[in-house]
């Protein structure tokens, strides 16, 4: 299994700040993982994300040191035309990346700017709309939607490009919890139907766990802890770098420590309360 | 407000007239626009704006632009007094506020009949630039959205005791820095992350674009472009040479 | 303090937004409003300060009715936060933005100035007084917002989904503060839809479902409950959640959720 994703050594500086944004940050990222990024307000991730999707340094310049690859192309030396075609960007705000009247206009955005003829359009916009069972809302201006069918629009638009790696930023944040377990729920099913890559960033932790199959924190521009979501969350050191450790985990990783459960992968209340010794549910 | 709302903005509608080609609807407004810079006498205007009326009903639209023509009437009243003053002529200063009035329903007719991707296509026709008809797609699209953030604003800022309704005119005025400049930073804020996403979707990776839809004139849209040229000219003939012998 | 008697809102197209809703909130009370998104929340929240007049029923704000006075002036006693900062903030410095409520309110200069101080150290924002509140980040913007509302000292304050985009330090402030607000004598109101933020303030929970009051109880009997909660479509807290699940089981290594979390808390310092 190739990377799809390799970050080496990367530091990034914005123009006008006194500290450096991201500090000697390494990764390599398996192609069909899905990897959350997590750290608190302020610590890199977003700066990150763009550094993955060309932003850096295309859109925004900056000291930049060290290299991003993806899917062997680096970052530094092609162009947002190129790497729009391999790397994917779901944005946090729903209404701040829906450009046009109709649904279906939007999803096929992109492929107009690239150029693509009309009826490859056809298909392409028609299976997103399928992967993403929004076909009824094919002909609905934006502001008939809500956040969380705006959200799955521009995710078509966005996998309408057919995009290896996807980066979703903080794609929950404005959403409510039932909305939120949909729209990772879809990315877990994306992921095995597509085989696509989901670089995801997000504070709810909760949702992720199950679906993650690594997780990667950061604090203050660096890399502080990576490893399966067990391995990060069982830790000593997850909540004082500001990560939200779900309660459920929190208490597993308790009861484990003192003997009273065995199963050492995550799980949820309802699966910790049946793991309990002392009988089944 | 209100009649800005329902004089120019589109909403959807399943008429035939709603169907048509927009530059066909747009060629039909603007030969009614032409009309009403051609009529002479009050008779004359009146025909017009029948025939508007007409239109409207066709177009399942009348309600609105019977709204239209009602505050547009009364901000023409302005114009009917300005007028009268200096020509002293009842015939010729009404005949000035009405033809305001045909003129803004004119316009009006094309806009709340045409959506915002029909406009695209139409502005397409017209070579304007990319990055033009761009902007212009993406404003209308966020219409609703400032609308809405506006209401929002306002809420927060009465919210904290600002009073609205009170005061004269400077102090009303005043007022509205506290809605003004935070709808403004969001704008801005927007543009920003627009722009992330557009540079993320590939904007601008070739000079022409192409489109998911396509606009093709049918049988249809020619006859009714061919029948409303005819029907201009014969009126404008009428009104120019045949009407005014027969009325002087 | 805050009344709804049998209060029904209609929104443009039709739809009811709040239906047949009444609901008594005493002075002092910490009250948490629960429910997805338009279930209704936030337009029972416009109501209290009339915002939004109801179609049918009255709202009463301290034996006032609200469609007799206008907002701004039902809003000196209860503060509202709304859920984006970006939506007010517009002020030279953290100072003026401060400043702009207690003047609308018509305090005096000097009693200005104190509060402006006194919100600033409250809220830990002392050093951006003279700053640009665009420049702060999410988390000041909140706090701020936040400060020129308690600047006035409403009796009553309402927050609007304040955990949205927060991470997980801001919210423990946050939770701070609705405690501090809680124990000086406010009547605090709070939407959301973060029931893990929400539970360990154990709250009276009012629960909404399209329009209509569900359920309405203290947290400790309101929680236990997963076929309300799941029917309103709101997560049950996870320990809640877990104890519900293991019954009475023998192997159950404390007494109630509340005191595992507790646990859980000291667990992790030691």
């Amino acid at each position: 299994m190739s990377n799809i994703l390799e970050i080496e050594d990367l530091s990034f500086r914005y123009p006008d700040s006194p500290r450096m944004a991201v500090v000697d940050f390494d990764l390599a990222v398996p192609e069909g993982e899905v990897v959350v990024l997590a750290g608190p307000s302020g610590c890199g991730k977003s700066t990150l994300l763009r550094a993955v999707n060309g932003l850096i340094p295309h859109m925004y310049s900056g000291e930049y040191k060290g290299s991003v690859r993806v899917g062997g192309t680096n970052v530094r030396e092609s162009n947002m035309r190129e790497l729009a075609q391999k790397v994917g960007f779901l944005f946090q705000n729903p209404e701040n990346q829906i450009f046009m009247f109709t649904v279906e206009r939007d999803i096929a955005f992109g492929l107009e700017n690239l150029g693509v003829p009309r009826q490859e359009m056809r298909t392409r916009v028609d299976e997103s709309m399928r992967l993403l069972d929004i076909g009824e809302l094919a002909l609905r201006a934006p502001h008939e939607l809500s956040d969380g069918q705006k959200q799955r629009v521009a995710l078509a638009g966005v996998l309408a490009m057919r995009p290896r790696l996807v980066i979703l930023d903080e794609p929950t944040s404005l959403l409510d919890p039932k909305t939120a377990a949909e729209l990772v729920g879809l990315v877990a099913r994306l992921r095995k139907e597509l085989g696509t890559t989901f670089v995801v960033v997000e504070h709810r932790l909760d949702l992720l766990v199950k679906v993650a199959d690594r997780m990667v924190v950061m604090n203050e521009g660096r890399k502080v802890l990576e490893g399966t979501p067990e391995e990060v969350l069982f830790g000593e050191d997850a909540e004082s770098y500001g990560v939200s450790v779900p309660s459920v985990t929190r208490l597993q990783k308790m009861l484990l420590r003192d003997g009273l459960v065995q199963n050492r992968g995550l799980m949820t209340p309802a699966e910790l309360a049946g793991a309990m010794d002392g009988g089944p549910v | 407000m209100m009649w800005l709302s329902s004089g120019f903005i589109f909403r959807r509608g399943t008429s035939r007239y709603h169907r048509l080609d927009p530059r066909v609807k747009l060629l039909i407004s603007v030969l009614m626009f032409a009309t009403t810079l051609l009529v002479r006498t009050l008779y004359e205007l009146a025909a017009v704006l029948t025939f508007m009326i007409a239109v409207a009903a066709i177009a399942t639209v009348l309600r609105r632009v019977a709204r239209t023509m009602a505050f547009t009437g009364l901000f023409s009243a302005f114009i009917f007094i300005l007028n009268f003053i200096f020509t002293r002529n009842v015939e010729t200063s009404l005949l000035y506020a009405a033809r305001f009035v045909a003129i803004v329903v004119s316009t009006s007719l094309f806009f709340i009949t045409t959506s915002p991707d029909e406009l695209e296509q139409v502005m397409k026709t017209f070579r304007l630039p990319r990055d033009v008809i761009f902007a212009f797609v993406t404003a209308v699209r966020f219409i609703p959205v400032m609308f809405l953030d506006t209401i929002q604003i306002m809420d927060a800022q009465k919210s904290r005791g600002l009073e609205l309704e009170k005061g004269n005119l400077l102090r009303r005025a005043r007022n509205m820095i506290p809605i003004l400049i935070p709808l403004v930073v969001n704008s801005v804020v927007r543009s920003g992350e627009l722009a992330e996403a557009m540079e993320s979707r590939a904007y601008g990776s070739v000079p022409r674009p192409t489109s998911l839809v396509e606009y093709r004139a049918s049988v249809t849209d020619r006859v009714v472009a061919v029948a409303a040229v005819v029907l201009f000219a014969l009126v404008a003939y009428s009104f120019y040479f045949v009407l005014p012998a027969r009325i002087l | 303090m805050i009344e709804f008697r049998e209060v029904t809102f209609v929104h443009q197209n039709g739809v009811k937004a709040l239906e047949n809703v009444s609901l008594k909130i005493e002075p002092g009370e910490t009250v948490a409003i629960v429910g997805e998104n338009g279930a209704g929340k936030t337009t029972l929240v416009k109501h209290v300060t009339g915002l939004l007049k109801p179609a049918l029923g009255t709202v009463l704000v301290d034996g006032e009715d609200t469609t007799r006075t206008s907002t701004a002036q039902l809003s000196r006693k209860v503060g509202v936060a709304f859920q984006n900062p970006d939506h007010q903030l517009f002020s030279e410095s953290v100072e003026e933005e401060m400043a702009f409520g207690l003047r609308n309110f018509g305090f005096l200069p000097e009693l200005v100035e104190q509060r402006v101080t006194w919100g600033l150290e409250l809220f830990g924002l002392s050093e951006y007084r003279k700053s640009s509140p665009l420049v702060l980040s999410g988390g000041e913007k909140k706090r701020l917002t936040l400060a020129c509302i308690l600047a006035w000292d409403p009796r009553v304050v309402i927050l609007d989904e304040p955990t949205v985009g927060q991470d997980s330090i801001q919210k423990e402030k946050l939770a701070g503060t609705i405690r501090m607000l809680s124990a000086s004598g406010k009547t605090v109101v709070v939407v959301s839809h973060d029931i893990e933020f929400l539970w360990p303030i154990q709250p009276r929970v009012v629960v909404m479902k399209a329009g209509k009051v569900v359920g309405d109880g203290p947290a400790s009997r309101l929680m236990q409950d997963r076929g309300l909660l799941d029917s309103a479509r709101v997560a049950q807290p996870q320990l809640v959640e877990f104890y519900d699940r293991l019954g009475s089981r023998p192997a159950a290594p404390f007494a109630d959720p509340l005191e595992a979390r507790r646990w859980i808390e000291e667990g992790h310092r030691s």
